[in-house]
């Protein structure tokens, strides 16, 4: 039977190191592509990438059921979302005018230093645990957290969910009576 | 690199910054709200991440971040069928079109 | 200083008093100040008979100051009648009241100041007549009144000063009273302003006064600084200090060298405001002061010395302008600042009796000269320059007659008042070895023959240079107008005879010997000795002639008529010429009062004008330049950073992100945590 070898041959990665840098390789890339593309529906695109690779991460840090939920919710539901959006929302001219602000400048700065700070304040801190033993989850003990410790929450999310649906179909919806050519 | 805390939560750093940039700069409202989307996930992994490292906080880890993915998608919701419903009125996705309460 | 109580120091008098003499000086004061409030209110309404208020009031004024008078000369009120009418300022430290003194002094006062007042007033009546504001004209003169009596009654620095303001702002009101008139303006503000620069040494010595002594009632004052000086409370040239910071006011107010332009500007005036205010009373409220003041003057050498000069100074500056001038009230106006500086000179050397001697006898014969002089411009329609005017001895008889006998006072011939008051002066200077000032003294005596008998000459002998329009209806005065010059030559001429006389223990010398004793003392003045046989008679001598002299030379230059006979002298005109023309450079600096109003514009109007324009640059530039530009700065910082404001969400919430990596990473890079 074909085996793996317990590290990559010549580099003397794990193969966990290795699918850890594809994944955060590709995560990165994807975030870059939506944030700096220019046609709104590749960012769309490049977005659905990003949470996959994100599934995968969440996948190798031994969250399976997360991993699923990411995949169904993100990919299946919010991004449908927002690709629906788009197009209704396509305008004429579209992606030959500016993309970004005039204080995309500032503005990438400012991400720049924040990035550059997070990643300080996460080198410096001494971490209580990281010995690499990740323990992977099973969905037993995520179900019997979610329904006796985080119950209430449980709920009310659910209500926050109900209250989002309504209103987004109410504000979504075309107003027949009131529709008129011009703008007000 | 994949067995560190520190490899995750730098990746969430950057990842939130990559998001942040994306916020401030774009003039789409709805690239405006993908980019929240990527916030949102860079702090889910990281919660995800201190839950895989630190046993203790396994379980309430992996609920938050359902809980989390939960709030995004209802935020989504709404926020697009605002865009949505301005669109029909300005005719346009670009939020710095959008005065009519500006003076 | 103001811890000294002083209770005990004086007695308190007025128990030697008959009764009703502190009403009749409050009436004597409160009279004309309801005469001025009446007529301000209805006098316009009065028409012609706008004085119906005003003229009585002072007559009745005049009756009751002078039963005043003679209880306070004939000694009822003891030393002086001294009474508070009301508690003016109780603040603490600083208690003044509103007190007033009758005492010998101020009954010499009253008789020039009452008496010139009511013939002024009744002489208004006809000169004023043909004046549509003679109602403010009358309401004026009654609130002066009020002012000069509310000076000389004083019995406190305050009170005094008070009055003394007011006797400036009438003397304002009365200089303007033409206001339509800008030569008439300008010369009230000058008075005024001339007089202020006086005040202010004057506020200055009062407030030295308070700091020293803690009081400023005279009594107490008086006593008090000889007596600190004495112990060595105070130095000197503390005294000194004081003595001359309030001859300051006496120098503003009589119109001494250096501030006595305003007086010849002050001409612009009406006659009887001329006679009044600038003869016969305001001006001589500084000599007045200064002989009040004498405890504080005779401890000082210096302030006499000082006052001595200034006096003397004025006396032959005055008297060398005189001489050239061709307006005839301007000719009187110099005339009396020369008189004054006798007074101050005679002040000077301590002898105070002359000066308030011949202050009672200049205030009548100038008095009366004044009112000629009016009498005459009015006979020539208003005309004042003495070139156009000759030969109206024919026309004008009482008019020339009561102003030969006032020349003849005012030129020192005896047996007339001046020569009595006049020889005193220079008598006591030359017997208390100030012989510079007797000789500078017997020049002006000269000089003031001599321009007197200028003016006589030009106004009344040789021939008539009258506008030819105007000769044939030249014309005396009324009698509303000639009999007050009647009533005044009388004291003019008798006056000398009366109070003058016995020589060396004058009647006059009883009334106001024993005020001036303490000066005396201090100034080591024994008992006034009298040798008509000695070296006073040399002395009458020696002024009699140079009268005479000064005289004799007018006349033949100037022209005169006898009276009572047919001679005359005829004026020789090309003689006067040839000696103006070889002493041209004099005539000419003398003609232009030797430029003195030119000097002040140079030093105050033009170079204060530079000075006033720097300030106001820097007042523009420099303070409201900054006050503006912190404004500016506010208003535009404001518009700048309004911009802030963009409107933009997502420009806030950079600004939030930029917040936030600046406090976050401050905190942990400053904070140490890193």
């Amino acid at each position: 039977m074909l085996t793996l070898p317990a590290t990559i041959p010549f580099l003397g990665w794990t193969w966990n190191d290795l699918l850890f840098l594809v994944l955060a390789g590709g995560l990165l890339g994807s975030a870059l592509f939506v944030v700096l593309g220019r046609n709104i529906i590749h960012s769309g695109l490049w977005l659905v990438v990003g949470f996959l690779m994100l599934a995968g991460l969440y996948a190798l840090l031994g969250a399976p059921l997360l991993a699923g939920a990411q995949v169904l919710v993100y990919i299946g539901a919010i991004s449908v979302l927002i690709l629906f959006a788009i197009m209704l929302t396509q305008s004429k001219a579209g992606p030959a005018r500016l993309v970004f602000h005039h204080q995309a400048w500032a503005a990438a700065l400012a991400a720049l230093g924040l990035g550059l700070l997070l990643v300080i304040v996460v080198g410096a801190t001494a971490w209580p645990l990281a010995d690499g033993s990740a323990q992977p989850q099973t969905s037993a003990n995520v179900a019997s957290a979610l329904f006796d410790d985080f119950v209430l929450p449980l709920e009310i999310v659910g209500v926050l969910l109900l209250a989002a649906v309504i209103g987004g179909v109410f504000l979504a919806k075309k107003d027949d009576a009131r529709e008129s050519d011009s703008d007000i | 690199m994949s067995n560190t805390l520190d490899a995750y939560l730098v990746l969430s750093g950057l990842l939130f910054s990559l998001g942040m940039f994306g916020f401030l700069a774009r003039r789409n409202a709805i690239a405006m709200l993908m980019c929240i989307e990527l916030m949102l996930n860079a702090v889910n992994l990281a919660i995800v991440a201190f839950g895989a490292f630190l046993p203790p906080l396994r379980d309430s880890a992996a609920v938050i971040a359902l809980l989390v993915m939960a709030v995004a998608a209802a935020e989504a919701t709404v926020g697009l069928a605002i865009v949505i419903a301005i669109y029909r009125n300005r005719r346009t996705p670009l939020v710095d079109e959008y005065s009519q309460m500006r003076e | 200083m103001g811890d000294l109580h002083f209770a005990s120091v004086v007695p308190i008098s007025a128990t030697v008093a008959p009764p009703g003499s502190e009403a009749m000086v409050l009436l004597v004061l409160v009279v004309p100040l309801l005469g001025f409030a009446v007529t301000a209110l209805v006098g316009r309404r009065l028409g012609r008979l706008a004085w119906a208020f005003a003229v009585p009031g002072i007559v009745f004024t005049w009756a009751v100051a002078m039963v005043v008078v003679f209880q306070a000369l004939s000694g009822a009120y003891g030393e002086a009648l001294r009474f508070t009418v009301y508690t003016w300022i109780p603040a603490g430290a600083l208690h003044i009241d509103f007190n007033l003194a009758v005492d010998n002094l101020t009954a010499v006062l009253l008789i020039v100041v009452t008496t010139v007042g009511m013939l002024v007033h009744v002489y208004s009546i006809g000169y004023m007549a043909h004046d549509p504001g003679r109602w403010r004209f009358f309401a004026y003169l009654n609130l002066f009144m009020f002012s000069m009596l509310l000076l000389v009654l004083a019995d406190n620095f305050l009170l005094l000063f008070a009055a003394w303001e007011l006797v400036g702002l009438c003397s304002y009101l009365l200089i303007g009273f033409w206001y339509r008139r800008r030569s008439a303006a300008l010369a009230s503000k000058k008075a005024f302003l001339v007089n202020r620069v006086g005040d202010l040494g004057f506020a200055l010595g009062i407030m030295a006064v308070w700091t020293t002594v803690g009081t400023l009632n005279f009594p107490e004052v008086f006593q008090l600084l000889p007596a600190q000086l004495a112990s060595g409370a105070i130095q000197p040239w503390m005294l000194t200090g004081i003595a001359l910071l309030l001859f300051c006011g006496a120098v503003g107010k009589s119109a001494q060298f250096p501030l006595h332009v305003w007086l010849p500007d002050a001409m612009e005036g009406p006659t009887p405001v001329s006679a009044l205010i600038h003869a016969a009373t305001m001006v001589n409220a500084g000599v007045y002061f200064v002989a009040r003041a004498n405890p504080i003057f005779s401890l000082s050498s210096t302030a006499m010395l000082v006052v001595a000069s200034i006096g003397i100074f004025t006396a032959i500056l005055a008297a060398s302008i005189a001489l050239t001038q061709n307006d005839i009230k301007r000719v009187l106006a110099y005339s009396t600042l020369s008189q004054l500086g006798y007074m101050f000179a005679a002040l000077g050397v301590g002898a105070y009796v002359a000066a308030i001697f011949h202050l009672m006898a200049h205030g009548f014969f100038k008095g009366l000269l004044f009112l000629d002089s009016g009498s005459v411009i009015h006979a020539v329609h208003e005309e004042q320059d003495m070139n156009r005017m000759g030969g109206l001895w024919r026309k004008l008889p009482i008019t020339h007659a009561t102003m030969l006998v006032g020349a003849l006072a005012i030129a020192g011939i005896p047996p007339l008042a001046g020569f009595f008051s006049k020889d005193e002066i220079l008598d006591e200077a030359w017997k208390d070895g100030y012989s510079w000032i007797w000789l500078v003294g017997v020049v002006v005596a000269v000089l003031t023959a001599f321009y007197m008998f200028r003016l006589m000459g030009k106004t009344f002998y040789g021939p008539s240079h009258v506008d030819p329009k105007v000769e044939p209806v030249v014309h005396e005065s009324p009698p509303i107008m000639t009999v007050p010059l009647i009533l005044l030559a009388i004291p003019s001429a008798f006056l000398g005879l009366l109070v003058g006389l016995p020589f060396g223990a004058s009647v006059i010398h009883s009334w106001l010997g024993p005020i001036f004793e303490q000066a005396d003392a201090n100034l080591g003045h024994g008992e006034p000795t009298f040798a008509f046989f000695g070296v006073d008679g040399v002395l009458i001598v020696v002024s009699v002639i140079a009268a005479i002299s000064g005289l004799v030379l007018a006349m033949r230059l100037f022209g005169f008529h006898w009276p009572f006979t047919r001679r005359e002298i005829e004026p020789e005109p090309a003689v006067v010429a040839r000696w103006t023309d070889r002493l041209r450079p004099l005539y000419r600096g003398s003609f232009h009062k030797w430029w003195f109003d030119e000097l002040n514009d140079l030093i105050f109007v033009r170079f204060g004008g530079v000075v006033a324009a720097a300030c106001w640059w820097f007042d523009v530039r420099i303070v409201d330049g900054t006050v503006n530009t912190v404004g500016r700065v506010v208003s535009g910082a404001g518009r700048e950073i309004r911009l802030i404001q963009t409107g933009r969400v997502q420009n806030y919430a950079l600004g939030i992100a930029i917040g936030l990596l600046i406090v976050a990473g401050g905190y942990l890079l400053f904070g140490g945590r890193v």
